[in-house]
């Protein structure tokens, strides 16, 4: 076996087909899409080289800033909600509590849905006059607070965060418990027998054991953040009046309704951009340290 | 056991690889025939799959019945739900891959850029004078773009008012036949604790519809075709007007709060409940309303929308009329006999279509029996005899990008984020319609 993998043929027949695979559509289609983000093409035909005009048009058209915005923000909130959530439901169920793989279970289960459905329940959950929020606050004497919270400008934002936040929280929770799991036990044994509480032995062991863990999960949890699509489509589409618009929805819009293949090529690589850099700056900050 | 269980597994995987081989080399297998015994095979590609389209049923038996009478050309369907297809005919006819024949999603701004790019078949020699003679009156004007033609109409749609005259007369409220009688209608409504009117903003058009009525009963057909042209005039005191007006019912409440949130199959979905008393839309929701699921059978009127005191439009002046037909693909191999299904397929399709309630007819339909019709078709039918003028979905007309920002300005204007005078100075910014009109 060792004799295979130190034969260097042995190893790029077998990385090969993958490499292929990547490279045809992951690498190519990027390649691609850079090259159609400097023409003004409708999709069909020849299309007309302009430059970095679409990029120009990108960096000053409001609708566009507002909609890295609200990435931005939504990258914030799964750094500062989302990943503390999930820390500490990890840090809790490693530290062996009863029904330990029944919570694992259930904290799981919304990552298997599939986001359609989820962004459809929420949606329902969310409906002025049916849902099940307002029929909530309703019969709890909140009847002040009942509100289409999908359908205001200044509630639709928060409201279909929730959904995705809510939706990973289980994925980086089992990212970080099988990190907790992994730290040696008697580490852990060594702390019991010096006196450390359980709260001092998961800040000043578990956490910073855990290093590598949190950097794959604040990587991932930035960049779905950037990449989020189909549960903002589903839930809003964007609106009302694009204050839900995230780049990802605005370049669906720009390509697929108003035929603008050029411009919604930007936006695509703007995202891919974006993703790269923050997996640096990430990458770096924690190396650094 | 263990053992049989394993060999078992060989066999069902041995029979799932040769089924995906032949699936795979169905195709080519399709086009040797074609050659060979001399038989051709057509797609087609279409997006009547639901449940209460009366189109989904009757597409498998108009083509069960030419298959049946073409034995040498045999038709086959690929049925695809709307958005989905969309993005997909979308897809292949940028890549030259489209079928033979297939739906074009209303025409208009839609099918523009393809039918400049020379993507669709240019049919103009094979619509003969006998073909054109079955057509009803207005419907070849609608499909000649620069004096060629490109589809054949199937059926047609128009807007109008549907009002819950359950509710109304819970309201003591009077069906509108004009602007003011609307707004005295919204606020008796209000009063008696019924939402006036449902929109279903989330998707946007719903809300146009109402806009384009207003407008083209303030200014008139006649202004808003020359607006189309030049949109310069969008910026005239009788589309302010007609702007204000949008923003005095939304303001007065006659829309739902909901609106922004709720989607246009919610909207049906409330409007059949009985949940609003007003709706404007076309005549395709009229299988919902007739439905047996629906709570308001039999107690919806459709009326033409409410004329304006002070307006240029008249109520035989309708909002529709578009032609909603299927194209031919210029990469097709067998033009003369896909064109012969499209006509055959357009026909059978618009005649038994509006028998069977899904569209107003495109076709001559003397002599057609309409008896099982429903009421609310048969009215629906009437307002379309009464009309002299049409002009179908603005969003068909306008170029794809400013069909979003115009319907992106509605929902501002909706919102009441946006005054009537800049509503209608970002109007005038469109660009001018590809379309002859």
């Amino acid at each position: 076996m060792n004799s295979v993998f130190s034969n260097k043929t042995a190893i790029s027949i077998f990385v090969l087909p993958t490499l292929l695979i990547f490279c045809g559509i992951v690498l190519v289609p990027i390649f691609i899409s850079s090259y159609y983000s400097l023409l003004d093409w409708n999709g069909v035909g020849k299309g007309a080289f302009i430059g970095f005009r679409n990029y120009v048009e990108m960096f000053t058209d409001t609708r566009a800033l507002h909609a890295m915005k609200n990435s931005l923000l939504f990258a914030a909130a799964s750094v500062f909600i989302q990943l503390p959530i999930s820390l500490v439901l990890a840090l809790v169920l490693a530290s062996a509590v009863k029904g330990e793989g029944f919570y694992r279970t259930v904290y799981f289960i919304p990552v298997l849905i599939s986001t359609v459905v989820i962004a459809q329940l929420w949606s329902k959950i969310y409906n002025a006059d049916y849902g099940l929020l307002n029929t909530l606050l309703k019969d709890i004497g909140l009847s002040g607070w009942v509100q289409d919270w999908l359908g205001q400008k200044k509630t639709a934002l928060i409201a279909s965060f929730i959904p995705t936040l809510w939706q990973y929280i289980g994925y980086h929770m089992l990212l970080m418990y099988a990190g907790a799991k992994s730290v040696s036990q008697d580490i852990f044994e060594a702390a019991k027998i010096d006196g450390a509480s359980r709260v001092r032995t998961a800040i000043a062991i578990t956490i910073p054991l855990m290093r590598p863990i949190l950097k794959v999960c604040l990587v991932f949890s930035v960049i779905g953040a950037f990449k989020v699509f189909d549960l903002v489509y589903v839930l809003t589409g964007g609106g009302p009046l694009f204050a839900t618009e995230v780049p990802s929805t605005l370049m669906y819009t720009t390509i697929f309704d108003t035929y603008r293949y050029g411009y919604g090529s930007a936006l695509s690589v703007f995202i891919i951009l974006e993703c790269l850099v923050f997996t640096v700056v990430i990458n770096t900050f924690f190396k650094t340290e | 056991m263990k053992a049989l269980l394993k060999r078992s597994m060989v066999v069902v995987l041995a029979l799932g690889l040769t089924g995906s081989l032949a699936a795979c080399s169905s195709p080519s297998e399709g086009e040797t025939q074609a050659g060979g015994s001399g038989t051709i095979k057509l797609k087609l590609w279409d997006q009547s799959v639901g449940n209460t389209d009366p189109s989904s049923k009757l597409l498998p038996e108009i083509i069960e019945k030419w298959n049946a009478d073409h034995p040498n050309i045999q038709v086959e369907r690929t049925g695809t739900t709307g958005e989905q297809y969309k993005t997909k005919i979308k897809t292949a006819l940028a890549a030259n891959e489209a079928p033979d024949v297939f739906y074009g999603m209303g025409g208009g701004s839609f099918m523009q850029p393809y039918i400049k790019s020379d993507n669709v078949l240019d049919i103009t020699s094979y619509v003969t004078d006998d073909i054109k003679a079955k057509m009803a009156p207005g419907m070849l004007e609608g499909i000649t773009t620069n004096g060629k033609i490109y589809s054949l109409p199937v059926y047609t749609h128009i807007a109008s008012l549907y009002v819950n005259t359950e509710l109304f007369q819970k309201a003591g409220a009077k069906i509108p036949t004009t602007y003011q009688e609307l707004l005295d209608a919204v606020s008796k409504l209000k009063e008696a604790g019924i939402t006036p009117a449902l929109i279903g903003e989330k998707d946007r058009w719903p809300g146009m519809y109402w806009y384009d009525l207003i407008a083209m009963r303030q200014a008139g057909n006649d202004a808003v075709v020359e607006a189309f042209k030049d949109p310069s005039k969008w910026n005239t005191p009788d589309f302010v007007a007609a702007a204000a007006k949008m923003q005095e019912l939304a303001k007065a409440g006659a829309f739902n709060s909901s609106m922004f949130s709720m989607s246009y199959d919610e909207m049906l979905g409330a409007f059949n409940a009985g949940n609003g008393a007003m709706m404007v839309q076309a005549n395709w929701v009229n299988g919902g309303i007739e439905d047996e699921s629906s709570a308001v059978k039999g107690k919806v009127q459709v009326v033409p929308f409410p004329i304006f005191e002070d307006g240029k439009g008249k109520s035989t002046e309708i909002f529709g009329g578009g032609q909603d037909g299927f194209y031919v693909s210029s990469s097709t191999k067998y033009p003369k006999e896909a064109v012969e299904f499209l006509t055959y397929l357009s026909m059978e399709l618009g005649t038994k279509g509006f028998q069977a309630g899904a569209g107003l007819p495109s076709w001559n339909t003397d002599g057609i029996d309409t008896s099982g019709l429903s009421e609310l078709d048969q009215a629906a039918a009437e307002i379309m005899k009464t009309g002299n003028s049409f002009i179908t979905w603005w969003d068909n007309i306008l170029p794809a990008e400013s069909a979003d920002a115009h319907k992106n300005l509605i929902a501002t204007l909706l919102s009441g984020d946006m005054s009537p005078e800049e509503f209608c100075k970002q109007m005038a910014q469109l660009k001018p319609t590809e379309l002859d009109l």
